[in-house]
């Protein structure tokens, strides 16, 4: 195999693995702040996904900008969501009892919006046409997908703003207050549970972006969620449970263990590739590669 | 024991029911309801023996019910088998799989276990459609079909299912009632207190997943012969399978037999009923219906149905003792005078130094401890007392040196294991297994010696009654107060037969009469033969109670010696005591 | 506890009766009911949808031109049921509508997966069963009630092949690489097994890629790549999992990858391809099929397309509309609404005219002892302009086949 054709496959992963770092910020944020992992995100992206859709319907609105279009709404969305389901939780007092019960909340509410939207909408797949899906740039003897170079950039400068929001402005050191020690946090006078509505909110925004991105090279239908949330659970866990960067930079990792796992295994086995890594962290290095030690028996 | 014929009585009752609704039902389509509610409650009961009993949520059970399908299944296809056998190579290979998942992944804890498990069917799913078994069709044996579990008439699935929901009732019986299922429950409720109760936790959570393991598989290869037909590897290793068993569970209620049986009794039915009626109108009516009840369950009743049934209909019982004052009970022996310390070390520390991301908690510290003293440790905050337990009893590793017990290395050993020799603990905060009674708790420990369930309970009610707590034996830990809690967990504690006893700031939190009563248990904890290591903040306590004393600062051992050698040490009245406090001392 | 269990008694009794009081409309008693089995909701309700149009179809036309005559001109009345997403539902399905009444004969389920658990519960009741799926293994089971009219997708491989090395030699192009690119369904594995092991070989052609993935697949490049860097002179293609097939055909588009495409299976030719990827990205592209509307069926198609707003007519419907006319017939010959005497009328009948063979090709319905169809042929079908046109065999075709632009 050719140099070129190696650095094909560099790219393509790195392309693919963009969208899903985007979609592995949002997981890693919930958990990190509010230590719930939220089985429901791959749902909102799907969400996200028929949003954007629909204002490409209005035929003045690009994909790409239709993915920014959904942050807005979705972020109250999920502030609603939180106040209104996930903060109710408490599961009898112990804390522990609460997480466990938060997450199969978060169960619940997956299958909820996977069927609802079976019921309401057509499972009949739809798709955005865009000229650039199906152009490349050419670098060389290497090509990059329009469409997916568009939405590795964008999902990066959403990644950046998010990072920079949570390190550089005072509502984001409060959020990071909040995860890393809410007693002391509410102490200083942080309203933490404000602040878990913050981060669910901003956690559902960025997915249903990173769902609107994907829109515009992947069909759209209501199951789109089960092929994808495995993969983010798998980035989070790789960059780190609670870690933003490291959240990216696990996206990335599954993007081209994805890729370059086609060098070693069969085709057929693609797949496999990504959950034997997860199951090498979580056996070799279970905080991940940014994360805090996990604690282990 | 009544209670227990009780549950024996009641399972007995449920398959009564079961089988005159095989004989009362009609119609071909209801018996298959009635064939998927047995399987799923059988299903709903495997996964609660790993995940409601031992607390350890699994999201990929569905891993043994698809080895079970694919493995009798392929041995009909491949090898003419009959499924009756075929099941029991499933069950082996099932059990097989457990051990091979679990010994990996129960060294993650909390939420990593649980991510881990999803893992496994889908890495299932891929290689069985690599390996070309997309879709496998059972056979049909047209001479032979009892044997082959090809049956013609309905009701004859329906006793087979039944039958299957059967046995894992009993097994969750059997498992319920035994020494491992309180152990499991420990493990639940706390599973460091359970490791320093002698509950070795990965044994008996590996023997509860090999446990759960059988019967998930037999589930998988009755459910494929009776409703599927045929195997594919989205049917039986997806998600529905998975979220059909915690449906099932969760909404029942987790942590009992019944939880299941009343889930699937419930949620089968209601979602084939939507399904026949609505569901081709409302696709998807039955994934809203599951997602709204686990919803719902986790807002309103988390515990599961039956638990929140139990608590309406029998009152708050076991919060009902009161809380205001407890029985001061002076312990019955006071034996100070008539033990005194031996000069054998029973515990010997070696040069142990420990350190966590920069920080060098523990710093060269070596002392002995002889057999039947009682030895204070003492110390400003921070200078690694707990850190100092926590190697001791075997929490953490040191970096360097080492811990001889009874003349053996014991660095670095599990707790549970450093337990079983001889090595007990309370804790700075009292760490209870809060759903269980104090006789319970108490029985964990009890357990470390003893194996039947009567005896245990036996040696418990003595160990409460020693400490003054026999009337509140039945009660549920979150009423009583910090004496009482501290109390049962030195009973606890002393159920385990220890050599060496270590205690945590036993005073903390205790007014005049408790800090009395306190002491009073503490010495008779010599008198029963056992060496004592505490750690105190309050020196006026320590100078009457210990023997000799051991100052750390700041990781390092900073003297040793009798009371009277420490406090008139210059370095540690520099270090900890202060001129202050001396000159008030001085006036004694 | 004795209380809880008597309580769970109760309740499971209720809700286990409570089925039983919902009552249906009971239809004359002289009509015949054939049950339908395909997926009217979720993932495939679409496919399971277009079938149900062409059943209806043909039994309008039936009861119309005055039902069926040996019977004393008794109706069909369609009996559907959902097979949803999962066997499981499908399987269930099958057992509620096939007891529940006294069906005579049934159709479905579209997904082969579904179709052998439908079959399976259609063999222990005993009623014959028509469908028309793909996969060798649904007439492999030594059944008698499953009859299977579509050509098996060994059989369309070696046909399929014959029909393309033909055209290719006539247009001065033969084929002597070829490549395999798509999923790992079963249906798909039967066609590409042949292909793989004898017939490319016996051909002289050399297979230079292979590439068989299991859905979803994350990326098409990898794969694309290899056919833009050594391009085969035709390349089966089997991606039946709409997205996975969609990053392909976009990703052909982008590398320009020429190779003339070959796909397997009715799944290429839904109207959703239009919408997604635009005709430009279709355009000759081909597929084997059992069944398109052939030359001479334009009163068929149109009659379709007015009834239902549908933009073509494709197997799907086609077959369905088909098998309700073959059992229609079938019914004639047993002179019987018994599904037993059915079920042998079917297996010695021996049609070539009418409704009951407009989809098939040879325009014969005639069953061997395992329940395939006799002779059964493949049709190729290319998108030309946005919509798919018979080509292959030439004289049925609807349109002449283009062949490398």
């Amino acid at each position: 195999m050719g140099a070129a054709e190696l650095v094909q496959y560099v790219a393509t992963g790195v392309l693919v693995g963009g969208v899903y770092a985007l979609m592995s910020i949002g997981l890693a944020l919930i958990f990190g702040v509010m230590r719930v992992v939220n089985f429901a995100q791959g749902d909102f992206m799907m969400l996200g996904m028929y949003l954007t859709y629909f204002y490409t319907l209005s035929g003045v609105v690009d994909p790409l900008l239709g993915a920014l279009l959904t942050i807005p709404p979705f972020f109250v969305l999920g502030w609603i969501v939180h106040r209104g389901l996930l903060a109710r939780v408490t599961g009898g007092g112990d804390p522990q009892r609460q997480m466990d019960a938060q997450l199969i909340l978060t169960l619940g509410l997956s299958l909820v919006i996977t069927n609802a939207t079976t019921m309401i909408l057509s499972p009949t797949p739809l798709g955005i046409r865009t000229p650039y899906a199906t152009q490349a740039f050419a670098l060389g003897p290497v090509l990059l997908n329009q469409a997916r170079s568009y939405a590795f950039g964008m999902a990066l400068l959403l990644a950046l703003a998010v990072y920079g929001f949570l390190t550089r402005t005072d509502l984001g050191k409060a959020l990071r207050a909040a995860a890393d020690d809410p007693e002391a946090a509410s102490y200083q006078g942080i309203d933490v549970r404000a602040m878990h509505g913050l981060a669910f909110g901003t956690g559902i925004a960025l997915v249903a972006a990173a769902g609107g991105l994907l829109a515009t090279y992947h069909p759209i239908e209501p199951t789109v969620a089960g092929n994808f949330i495995v993969l983010m659970f798998v980035a989070v866990v790789l960059g780190g449970l609670g870690s933003i960067p490291g959240a990216f930079v696990g996206g990335l990792v599954i993007g081209l263990v994805q890729s370059l796992t086609l060098l070693v295994l069969p085709f057929q086995l693609q797949n496999t590739g990504v959950f034997i890594v997860f199951l090498l962290v979580l056996y070799l290095r279970p905080q991940g590669l940014f994360g805090r030690r996990a604690r282990t028996v | 024991m009544p209670s227990r014929a009780r549950g024996w009585l009641a399972v007995a009752a449920v398959v009564a029911v079961g089988v005159a609704l095989t004989f009362g039902v009609q119609e071909r389509y209801h018996h298959r309801v009635l064939t998927l509610v047995f399987l799923w409650a059988a299903m709903g009961l495997s996964w609660n023996i790993i995940s409601g009993y031992a607390g350890q949520i699994s999201f990929g059970h569905q891993v043994f019910f698809g080895i079970g399908a694919y493995v009798t299944v392929l041995l009909i296809v491949k090898a003419g088998l009959t499924p009756w056998i075929g099941m029991i190579v499933a069950i082996g290979v099932a059990v097989l799989a457990a051990v091979l998942i679990g010994m990996p992944t129960f060294r993650l804890a909390g939420i990593y276990f649980g991510l881990a498990t999803l893992a496994y069917p889908l890495i299932f799913r891929i290689v069985m459609d690599w390996l070309g078994f997309q879709e496998v069709a059972i056979p049909m044996k047209r001479e032979q079909p009892g044997w082959f579990m090809q049956f013609s008439d309905p009701r004859s699935f329906d006793l087979l299912a039944l039958a299957v929901l059967a046995a894992t009732l009993m097994l969750s019986r059997a498992i319920e009632t035994s020494r491992l299922g309180y152990r499991l429950r420990a493990i639940r409720e706390n599973e460091q207190a359970a490791e320093a109760m002698g509950v070795d936790s990965f044994r008996c959570k590996m023997i509860a997943y090999m446990l759960s393991a059988a019967p998930a598989a037999v589930v998988g290869a009755v459910y494929v012969h009776a409703i599927l037909f045929i195997v594919t590897p989205e049917a039986v290793f997806g998600l529905l399978v998975v979220s059909q068993t915690l449906v099932v569970c969760l909404v029942g209620g987790t942590g009992t037999l019944w939880g299941p049986v009343i889930g699937a009794a419930l949620m089968v039915p209601a979602s084939e009923i939507l399904d026949t009626t609505v569901g081709d109108r409302l696709p998807g009516i039955q994934g809203v219906v599951y997602g709204g009840a686990l919803i719902l369950i986790m807002l309103y009743a988390p515990e599961g149905l039956y638990w929140r049934a139990r608590q309406l209909l029998l009152g708050r019982a076991g919060r009902g003792t009161d809380a205001a004052r407890s029985a001061v009970v002076a312990p019955a022996q006071d034996g100070a005078a008539a033990v005194a310390p031996m000069d054998r070390a029973l515990l010997e520390v070696r040069g142990v130094s420990k350190a966590f991301s920069g920080l060098q908690a523990l710093s060269d510290v070596s002392f002995d401890a002889r057999e039947r003293e009682i030895l204070g440790v003492i110390g400003p905050n921070g200078a690694g007392k707990t850190t100092l337990f926590n190697v001791l009893n075997g929490f953490l590793a040191p970096d360097v040196g080492q811990v001889r017990f009874l003349g053996h290395d014991a660095t670095g050993q599990r707790p549970s294991a450093l337990c079983r020799l001889g090595v007990g603990r309370t804790f700075q905060v009292p760490r209870t297994f809060p759903h269980l009674t104090l006789s319970e708790n108490v029985m964990i420990g009890a357990f470390v010696h003893v194996r039947p369930v009567p005896d245990a309970r036996r040696l418990a009610h003595a160990a409460l009654g020693r400490v003054g707590l026999a009337d509140r034996a039945d009660a549920l830990p979150s009423g009583l107060t910090t004496l009482d809690l501290r109390l049962m967990e030195l009973a606890r504690c002393l159920a385990t037969e220890p050599r060496l006893v270590l205690l945590d700031e036993p005073l903390a939190g205790l007014s005049g009469d408790g800090v009395a009563v306190m002491i009073g248990a503490i010495r008779s904890v010599r008198s029963l033969g056992a060496t004592v290591v505490i750690i105190e903040h309050t020196m006026q306590a320590l100078l009457s109670l210990a023997d000799r004393l051991i100052v750390l600062d700041q990781g390092r051992r900073l003297a040793e010696g009798t009371p009277t050698q420490v406090t008139q040490d210059p370095a540690v009245i520099e270090a900890y005591l202060g001129k202050r406090w001396l000159a008030r001392m001085g006036g004694r | 506890m004795r209380r809880l269990s008597r309580m769970l008694a109760v309740g499971l009794a209720v809700t286990l009766i409570a089925p039983a009081l919902l009552i249906k409309p009971a239809p004359a008693a002289e009509d015949v009911r054939i049950a339908l089995v395909v997926p009217l909701s979720g993932r495939w309700a679409r496919q399971g949808q277009l079938k149900k149009m062409g059943a209806d179809m043909a039994i309008e036309e039936i009861n119309s031109q005055g039902g069926i005559k040996a019977l004393g001109g008794a109706k069909i009345v369609l009996r559907e049921a959902d097979a949803g997403d999962s066997v499981e539902k499908a399987v269930s399905a099958a057992q509620r509508v096939l007891t529940r009444e006294k069906i005579s004969a049934g159709i479905g389920s579209w997904l082969s997966s579904f179709t052998l658990g439908v079959t399976e519960v259609a063999e222990r009741q005993q009623v014959p069963w028509l469908s028309l799926s793909y996969a060798d293994s649904i007439t492999e089971r030594g059944f008698k009630f499953t009859f299977q009219t579509s050509p098996v997708s060994s059989l369309q491989a070696e046909q399929a092949l014959d029909l393309v090395t033909d055209l290719a030699k006539k247009s001065n192009r033969p084929i002597k690489k070829a490549g395999i690119v798509g999923d790992n369904t079963a249906a798909s594995m039967f066609f590409y097994k042949p292909l793989r092991e004898k017939l490319l070989a016996a051909k002289g052609i050399e297979l230079i890629v292979d590439d068989v993935w299991t859905p979803p697949l994350a990326d098409a490049t990898a794969i694309v790549q290899k056919l833009r860097s050594n391009p085969p002179d035709i390349v089966f293609y089997g991606a039946t999992n709409f997205p996975d097939s969609i990053q392909v055909l976009q990703k052909v588009k982008e590398f320009g990858v020429k190779s003339p495409i070959q796909g397997v299976g009715a799944w290429l030719v839904t109207p959703e391809y239009v919408k997604t990827v635009g005709k430009d990205v279709l355009d000759n592209i081909q597929t084997v099929v059992a069944a398109h509307p052939m030359k001479g069926q334009e009163e068929l198609v149109k009659k379709f397309k007015a009834r239902t707003g549908e933009p073509f007519m494709t197997q799907d419907p086609l077959c369905t509309y088909s098998h309700v006319w073959l059992i229609k017939e079938a019914i004639e010959q047993a002179k019987s609404a018994d599904p037993k005497a059915i079920r042998d009328a079917l297996a010695r009948i021996d049609i070539s005219s009418g409704p009951a063979v407009a989809a098939f090709y040879p325009p014969r319905v005639k069953f061997d002892e395992r329940g395939r169809r006799v002779g059964a042929m493949p049709i190729i079908v290319q998108w030309q302009d946005g919509e798919p046109y018979t080509v292959v065999p030439t004289a049925v075709a609807t349109r002449p086949v283009a062949w490398h632009k």
